[in-house]
């Protein structure tokens, strides 16, 4: 087993809005080990953005606030950093890429700027070597054209300028990567290829990434491990294999009936019924109860811990498998925590 | 783009001219004058001529660098206006950068502390600032601050009792060339007043699309990446943010600059200013139509030159747009 990185433990952020607490991320585990590429899924406004910000300190506090819990990166909590830390660990330890590179980078400076910017950053570097390790971090991702730092995003494609968002992000060689949902807004093709290279840079550099996608296909290309979240907490985890071949949440099972098949053309595509309640009112008991097709009495009146399933490192937030509820105590001895 | 503007310019200003009631001739010589004199002194003004011969020969003369003469001091317009366009061109320049420092630094605080206490002040300072008129500001200025106070004085560019001797009509460059630091501090506390009462609205439309902008610029995805490589605060605002935030700043700007020069011809009378706005308006009492004419021309060559200056400022600031290039 490898070391763990990232250790997300009980962490909830909240949103104390004008209307409402909105309880966006609320009570999630999540370990990310180092080399590991980890999927987080769900559907659009479970929280996964927010979960990755966090991880980040990118939540604006206020309005949010975190309510509890910890993330630890190497056996560093990261809760408790100020600001001029939280600085030193952004870009440097944990580096982020986002959905829309069309907009993720700034329009009015030229990409080598924007690198050069990065790396000096976190590097006692001269400008001249900075522009070296800039177009070196370019070629790794696959551009080599001359003259690409003198130019301006609007130059770009999107998937160039994604690929730029992965240079700038690889520069300074984090030990963790967040890719939230880095090629939702990429054609076909051009996803593949981005997907090609971050696994490239997990396996030839050893970055940890954190991949967030609604996307069960592909979780199926890039991850050993898969989070499924529904409306802000953990419903399923487990390796990428068991979850395509015998998954245990309902809403998980929902989710892989809802990948459109290529053999099954002619059946009219699977959705799952009903939608996500609302985040400021949530349901007292099982959160996926009122879409759910196993819907239970109990169901309805208290939300369901996460049940350990047959073996480790496989659980289910579901009634159904309550059999012997998970002992937090015994995975964590099982965990080798950097540092401790 | 410069040409038909200034055509156009030329057309309305003439027209607006002559379309001011009284008759110039009649009020050179005072109501007691002779029809045979009105009509020799028309004659002579050529204002017995078409209309469309006057506005002819009008534009002609501009070309040739005429302005015409004036009826009153019948020296050439081209040749006295200098002194008054300088000082005009001092006061515009000292209040637009009021408004500049003063506003986008109100927009950025108030964006940057964004809903606390220091915001919403910054925001009712704007909207006082926008809503007062200019005439009223600066006599309340010379109320409490010259009559009341006596801090600073109420009228003119200097004190007339200083010996200074003006070579380019801009004062402050000359007290500069000369190593006179009296006359620039003296020139300094002269335009105070007026320059503040003249940059206030400016500053207040300023700071309100300042701090928009600011905060829209602020919730964008590329300032997310800034921050996600751990550029710090101060580097997030004033570089990654204001550089974009700057673009419809200059927007404002360009339209603010063409109602301060409306607002310098009534903040030179209040506090007689010797500018290119009082020269306006004493000719607009003595029916001195060349003057009129071209002065309102000057001004409106001045506010082209703006505009050009702030279309360039914009492929400076964004590198999206290219003029000439495709
Ligand atoms: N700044 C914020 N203020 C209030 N609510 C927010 C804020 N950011 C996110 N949320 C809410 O948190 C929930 C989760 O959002 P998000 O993490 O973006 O979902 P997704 O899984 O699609 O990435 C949503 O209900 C969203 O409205
Ligand atoms: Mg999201």
């Amino acid at each position: 087993m490898t070391k763990t990185l990232l250790e997300i433990e009980g962490f909830k952020m909240h949103f104390h809005t004008d209307k409402g607490v909105v309880k966006a991320v609320d009570g999630i585990d999540i370990t990310v080990g180092e080399g590991e590429i980890v999927g987080l899924v769900g559907e659009s406004g479970c929280g996964k953005s927010v979960t990755s910000l966090s991880v980040m300190g990118l939540v604006p506090t206020p309005p949010g606030k975190v309510e509890a819990g910890r993330i630890q990166l190497a056996g560093r909590n990261l809760t408790q950093l100020n600001a001029k830390d939280w600085r030193q660990v952004r870009g440097n330890d944990i580096a982020m890429i986002f959905q829309e590179p069309m907009t993720s980078l700034n329009p009015v400076f030229t990409i080598g700027s924007q690198m050069i910017e990065a790396i000096r950053q976190h590097r006692k570097v001269g400008k001249t070597e900075a522009r070296e390790r800039a177009e070196e971090a370019l070629r790794e991702v696959g551009i080599s054209r001359k003259g690409i730092l003198n130019e301006y995003p609007h130059q770009l494609s999107g998937g160039m300028r994604q690929r730029v968002m992965i240079a700038m992000a690889m520069v300074c060689e984090p030990k963790l990567l967040i890719a939230d949902e880095p090629t939702t807004a990429l054609d076909v093709t051009i996803q593949a290829q981005i997907l090609d290279l971050m696994r490239r840079l997990n396996r030839e550099k050893g970055t940890s990434i954190l991949l967030i996608t609604h996307d069960l296909g592909v979780v199926a290309e890039m991850c050993s491990r898969v989070v499924v979240m529904y409306a802000g907490q953990v419903v399923e985890e487990t390796d990428v294999h068991t979850l395509f071949r015998d998954p245990k949440h309902p809403y998980t099972m929902g989710l892989l009936r809802s990948i459109p098949q290529l053999d099954k053309r002619s059946e009219r595509l699977y959705s799952i019924p009903g939608n996500v309640p609302n985040p400021r009112k949530m349901p007292t008991g099982c959160r996926f109860a009122p879409r759910c097709e196993h819907v239970h009495e109990i169901c309805l009146q208290s939300n369901p811990p996460l049940f350990e399933i047959a073996k480790e490192q496989h659980t289910s937030r579901c009634w159904l498998h309550d059999g012997e509820e998970k002992e937090e105590t015994d995975r964590d001895r099982t965990r080798e925590i950097v540092g401790s | 783009m410069l040409i038909p503007v200034l055509i156009g310019m030329s057309i309305i200003t003439f027209s607006i001219v002559h379309a001011i009631p009284g008759d110039p001739a009649k009020a050179i010589l005072g109501d007691k004058a002779t029809p045979e004199a009105v009509a020799q002194l028309k004659e002579s003004m050529g204002l017995n001529k078409p209309m469309i011969v006057q506005y002819l020969d009008y534009v002609k003369g501009i070309m040739t660098g005429d302005l015409g003469t004036s009826f009153i001091t019948k020296t050439p317009v081209a040749e006295e206006v200098g002194p008054y366009l300088a000082a005009t061109m001092e006061l515009s320049l000292a209040a637009m950068l009021i408004a500049i420092f003063f506003g986008m630094n109100l927009g950025i605080l108030a964006a940057w502390k964004h809903n606390t206490k220091l915001d919403y002040t910054a925001m009712v300072i704007a909207i006082i600032g926008v809503s007062v008129p200019v005439f009223w500001l600066g006599l309340m200025e010379q109320w409490v601050f010259a009559q009341d106070l006596g801090w600073l004085p109420s009228n003119g560019r200097i004190d007339p009792r200083m010996a200074f001797e003006s070579i380019t009509n801009f004062y402050f460059l000359d007290a500069l060339i000369q190593g006179d630091l009296e006359a620039f501090g003296n020139a300094l506390q002269h335009i105070i007043l007026p320059a503040i009462a003249l940059g206030t609205i400016p500053m207040a439309y300023i700071a309100r699309m300042t701090r928009s902008s600011m905060l829209e610029v602020m919730s964008s995805d590329y300032v997310r990446t800034a921050r996600a490589k751990g550029v710090s605060e101060f580097l997030i605002i004033y570089k990654h943010t204001l550089r974009n935030a700057f673009i419809p700043i200059l927007t404002v700007f360009g339209l603010q600059m063409g109602l301060l020069l409306g607002g310098a011809i009534l903040t030179e009378t209040i506090f007689s200013w010797p500018g290119i706005g009082r020269y306006v308006y004493e000719a607009i009492n003595n029916r001195d139509y060349p003057v009129i004419q071209s002065g309102i021309l000057l001004i409106a060559f001045i506010f082209v030159i703006i505009n050009l200056i702030v279309d360039l400022l914009y492929a400076w600031v964004d590198p999206r747009i290219q003029y000439g290039k495709e």
